[in-house]
C-alpha cells in the first residue's frame, strides 16, 4: 500500500487511504516499509490454502480430526500454522443437519493465518448486517440453497477466538488423495457461505 | 508509542498477540448450560457488546478461558481479565416471533456483559 503501488485512476475509498497513509507515515506512526511487508506477506505467502490443508488432513484423518475439534489452535499449529489474529481457534463442523456460519459485525475478525485477509464482501455492512437475521438469504445469494430442516448457526466473532468451518466431504471423493482433496476446498466453504463441490460437480 | 517496523514484521505474524490472560485459573461465574441475559449497558466508550444481543436471553454455549478486557484495556484502565463464554441466543428471541426458528447465533461475550435472568 506505499505510494508506488497505487495505480493512476483513485476514487473514493482508494483516495482516502492514500491520504490516511500519507498523514500517518508523516506522523512517524506507521512505517510504509512494514506496511509494504505486510501486504506481500498476505498476497504472496498466507492464504487459504492453508486452511484447505487442514480441511483435507481432517477429512482424511479422523484421529486429527478428533483433536481439530477439541482444541483447534494446537492441532492447526501441528500444521505450520499459527500467528496473529489465529492465536486462539475453534473449529466448527458441518454436517448433514447443521451448518455453521462465520462473521463479525463489529468489524471484520478473520482467522489470518490459515485463510489470509478477509475478502471485500465479509467486511461490508450488508454482509455483516445481514449474515446474524437472514443467514438462509444471505446463503442464497450465494448461491447455496439449505434445506428449511437443516440448522443454521452463525457465529459472530466479537471476541479473541478466530472461527474456521469444516466443510462436508463432498460425495465421489473417497479415492481421492489428501493432496487432491485440498485443491477442492474453497476459501468460501470454510467461512460457511458455500459447500465443497466434488470435481464431477464443480462449475 | 510503539510504531510496527519491517524488520519486527515477520515475528509478529508468526507469534501473533494473544490477549488470553496468563492467569487461567480465575473463577468463572457461569457454566455450559446456564441461562444468561446481556446486559442492557451502553458504554459511550469501547466496548464489543453489540447492540442486538443487549438484553437478550441465551444460554452459555462453551467458555474460551480468561482473556483481557477491552472495555477496559482500551481506556488505559488495565485488563481487569475475565471468562468469555460464547453465548446461543435463538433467532426468534433476537428477531421476534416471525424469524426463522432454524437459526441460532453464537457470540462471544466477555463476562462482565453477562447477569443472570
Amino acid at each position: 500500500m506505499s505510494a508506488e503501488r497505487h495505480t493512476a485512476s483513485e476514487t473514493g475509498p482508494a483516495v482516502r487511504v492514500k491520504a490516511l497513509e500519507s498523514l500517518l507515515a508523516e506522523k512517524g506512526l506507521i512505517d510504509q516499509k512494514a506496511l509494504d511487508l505486510l501486504v506481500e506477506t498476505y498476497e504472496q505467502r498466507i492464504g487459504p490454502r492453508n486452511g484447505a490443508k487442514v480441511v483435507a488432513r481432517a477429512w482424511t484423518d479422523p484421529v486429527y480430526k478428533a483433536r481439530l475439534l477439541r482444541d483447534a489452535s494446537a492441532a492447526i499449529a501441528e500444521l505450520g500454522f499459527s500467528g496473529v489474529q489465529g492465536e486462539d481457534m475453534m473449529v466448527l463442523e458441518n454436517t448433514a443437519t447443521v451448518h455453521n456460519v462465520v462473521v463479525c459485525t463489529l468489524c471484520s475478525c478473520y482467522p489470518w493465518p490459515i485463510l489470509g485477509l478477509p475478502p471485500v464482501w465479509y467486511k461490508s455492512a450488508p454482509y455483516r448486517s445481514r449474515a446474524v437475521i437472514d443467514p438462509r438469504g444471505v446463503l442464497r445469494e450465494f448461491g447455496l440453497e439449505l434445506p428449511p430442516e437443516v440448522e443454521i448457526r452463525v457465529w459472530d466473532t466479537s471476541a479473541e477466538v478466530r472461527y474456521l468451518v469444516l466443510p462436508e466431504r463432498p460425495a465421489g471423493t473417497d479415492s481421492m488423495t489428501e493432496v487432491q482433496l485440498e485443491a477442492l476446498v474453497t476459501r468460501d466453504s470454510m467461512i460457511g457461505v458455500a459447500k465443497v463441490s466434488a470435481p464431477a460437480t464443480r462449475r | 508509542m510503539a510504531v510496527l517496523k519491517a524488520d519486527m514484521v515477520p515475528t509478529v505474524v508468526r507469534t501473533g498477540a494473544s490477549t488470553k490472560h496468563a492467569d487461567q485459573a480465575l473463577p468463572a461465574r457461569f457454566t455450559h448450560g446456564d441461562r444468561v441475559v446481556a446486559r442492557n449497558m451502553n458504554p459511550i466508550g469501547h466496548t464489543r457488546l453489540p447492540r442486538y444481543v443487549r438484553g437478550k436471553q441465551g444460554v452459555i454455549s462453551h467458555d474460551h478461558g480468561v482473556f483481557v478486557f477491552p472495555d477496559t484495556s482500551a481506556h488505559g484502565k488495565g485488563p481487569k481479565p475475565q471468562h468469555v463464554y460464547n453465548v446461543r441466543f435463538d433467532a426468534g428471541e433476537l428477531w421476534g416471533p416471525t424469524a426463522d426458528q432454524s437459526v441460532s447465533l453464537h457470540i462471544d461475550l466477555w463476562e462482565d456483559y453477562l447477569e443472570r435472568p
